[in-house]
């Protein structure tokens, strides 16, 4: 069911939080590699432990969670 | 509870601190989408003024309490909390844990059966069905009017740490800011904001918590942290939550244990978190009584973590060492005007640009002004729910269609936006306003709760015992106020001491004793008027006192469920970190 939408809508506002999440660890997880790899690693206190790739790929995984787990499903609005 | 602390007065520094990189910008950007997005989504489920005011009373526990604790987690707080560690240490931290947990454990427990029950709209509402109209007409009028004016604060404390930080135009974040929350609040009503606060929530968690991660790291652990700030303070007072709070000379912020105790903590954050309807309001939306009773218990499980994104960045500006050296010194806010150092203030974007490079930085600065914006919308939105309900419903248009209200309240929250805009210009060409805006909140909070406790409590309370006691603690909270900050330095010393019953009180403690005096004062007045008036029937008064109502079950049937128990759990680790950090 989608939770706190509203009754009859698909999404859920958990669902929500994950696409956001996901969508900021898609862009900080390549852009951390980047900076590692590449060696364009910004000028920051302990920059040497790549701070920006680990977050983005914790984000990912977490909104990848919430994404798959409150994906909606075919016949949710019937049952909101 | 935490209405900002005394003393907090954004500056605008002739400097910005650092710029945005374009992966920044697409950061703050696709926040910007998403919440429009949710305006639009929910738009189709806000019909009715149910779903429209208190969002059709159909979040589950997990959400309401989610959208509980983040209506209080606005940047202006987060940003000004973080700056009185840096200023006081970790007794800022009452404000989060004592200040904050009991209150909203009674909440849960003890109240909110009386709000659900008496399926209310609203904190005045409430009041209307125990104390009449005289008691719901003052605390409507006064709620609607401080909620606008801090909506407006709010506003501009957005625009200056815009500036400051990336150096930003003013006018154009106020606009950008207000046009994007009167969109989705007007859209989604309460609904709207809920699911923007829930987003708020999980947003300043990702962008805040690397800090005290990289910061614990940097300092070599709590344990180094803590002899680090006492090296560069020459105190260890500012590491000890109670051990120096048996004097008011004894601490940095000069307060005593029975001004937090009793103060701040049966009080102020009593006031705040029973009776401010921006936050109740979340509640009321729950789905059953006992998503009602849990979600104060939710939130105060994770206000109990909340000092790590905001207290600990403060107390590591304060220890962390550069070349032998404190990594910072701030100020107090009147001195960096001058000097064009830094403020305590910026305790939070200074600790974010140590450790966040381009991407992580756009990740923090969303998450405050995701903060900001939610600031606006939770208020706004209470804003427009009063007024609605217990303004123009109640005195102007009382017989109108559902339909009417649904659009009145969306015309007020337009209405609310502007009238908020222009407090955010008035306020940047006097500043000063801004500290008499944050002091209003505090004539209202606490002797509100005494009228709403003995309404609740004790059944002989009657209609004018409420209003006049309502009416004398509110007086007697702005007099004391009055009488606090006017006349010479030497005056308002002298007042301080009086107020807070010590020399050695310093202006924090004048808004704690304040509070507790005009708690007494509003309790005295209505116990004794109304043991001189003529009280209600037991019939009157089924649903909204104990006493004359029978609860009805929660519907809970393993120990799992049942709200009272995992609010044991909340006060048993809530006591364990208050002996920990003794």
């Amino acid at each position: 069911m989608a939770e706190g939408t509203g009754r009859g809508e698909m999404l859920s506002i958990w669902f929500f939080v994950g696409v956001m999440t996901l969508a900021y660890g898609l862009v900080l997880f390549p852009y951390g590699a980047w900076e590692w790899f590449g060696g364009h690693e910004a000028a920051t206190v302990l920059n040497r432990l790549h701070p920006t790739f680990w977050w983005g790929l914790m984000l990912t995984i977490f909104g990848l969670f919430y994404v798959l787990r409150f994906r909606p499903r075919r016949g949710d609005k019937f049952r909101a | 509870m935490n209405p900002q602390p005394v003393g907090l007065a954004l500056v605008r520094a002739s400097h910005q601190l650092t710029n945005l990189a374009p992966v920044d910008i697409l950061i703050l950007a696709l926040y910007f989408g998403v919440v429009i997005f949710v305006g639009f989504y929910v738009k189709g489920s806000t019909n009715t003024s149910e779903e429209f005011f208190l969002a059709g009373r159909e979040m589950t526990a997990w959400i309401a309490g989610l959208s509980f604790v983040s209506a209080n987690l606005g940047s202006l707080e987060l940003m000004g909390w973080a700056g009185s560690a840096y200023q006081y240490g970790i007794l800022a931290t009452h404000w989060y844990w004592i200040g904050a947990i009991p209150a909203m454990l009674f909440l849960g427990i003890v109240m909110m059966p009386f709000y659900y029950i008496s399926k209310t709209h609203s904190v005045p509402g409430y009041l209307q069905l125990r104390f009449g109209e005289g008691a719901r007409g003052l605390s409507a009028a006064s709620f609607a009017g401080m909620t606008i004016l801090m909506s407006g604060v709010n506003m501009y404390a957005m625009a200056v740490v815009m500036r400051t930080v990336l150096g930003w135009n003013m006018t154009v974040s106020i606009w950008v800011g207000a046009a994007t929350v009167a969109v989705y609040v007007m859209l989604g009503g309460l609904r709207s904001a809920i699911i923007n606060e829930v987003l708020q929530f999980v947003l300043i968690w990702a962008g805040a918590a690397l800090i005290p991660i990289l910061g614990l790291i940097e300092a070599g652990g709590w344990t180094n942290l803590k002899a680090q700030i006492a090296i560069n303070v020459g105190s260890t007072q500012y590491t000890h939550m109670w051990s120096t709070l048996g004097n008011f000379k004894d601490n940095p912020m000069g307060v005593n244990w029975v001004g937090i105790v009793f103060g701040l903590g049966a009080i102020i954050s009593m006031g705040y978190w029973t009776t401010d309807f921006l936050v109740v309001q979340r509640v009321l939306s729950a789905n059953n009584l006992r998503a009602a009773k849990m979600a104060p218990v939710i939130g105060a499980a994770f206000k109990m973590a909340v000092p790590l994104i905001v207290i600990l960045p403060g107390l590591l500006a304060l220890g962390l060492i550069t070349n032998g050296h404190p990594a910072y010194h701030l100020v107090p806010a009147d001195i960096a005007k001058h000097t064009g150092q830094n403020s305590y203030d910026q305790v939070l974007p200074l600790m974010l640009i140590r450790y966040c490079g381009p991407g992580l930085l756009g990740l923090g600065i969303t998450a405050l002004v995701a903060g900001f914006m939610s600031g606006m919308a939770g208020n706004v939105s209470a804003f427009s729910t009063v007024w609605t309900y217990d303004l123009y419903g109640a005195y102007i248009n009382k017989k109108a269609a559902d339909k009417h209200y649904v659009f009145m309240g969306r015309l007020s929250t337009v209405v609310g936006m502007l009238i908020s805009i222009a407090t955010a210009y008035l306020v940047m060409n006097a500043a000063s306003i801004m500290d008499y805006v944050q002091a209003l909140f505090s004539f209202f909070i606490a002797p509100l709760f005494g009228t709403v406790i003995l309404g609740m409590l004790w059944k002989r309370a009657t209609n004018w015992g409420g209003f006049l006691g309502l009416l004398a603690g509110t007086a007697s909270s702005i007099g004391m106020f009055i009488y606090t900050s006017t006349g010479s330095v030497e005056h308002k010393a002298h007042a301080l001491a009086r107020i807070a019953l010590s020399p050695y009180a310093q202006p924090q403690a004048e808004n704690i004793f304040r509070a507790l005096w005009s708690w007494l004062i509003c309790v005295t007045v209505t116990v004794v008027v109304s043991l001189v008036t003529k009280g209600k029937t037991d019939e009157e008064l089924n649903g909204l006192v104990y006493g004359a109502t029978v609860i009805p079950h929660d519907g809970a049937t393993t120990l799992w469920q049942k709200p009272i128990f995992w609010a044991g759990v909340v006060s048993v680790v809530f006591i364990a970190l208050n002996i920990i950090f003794f």
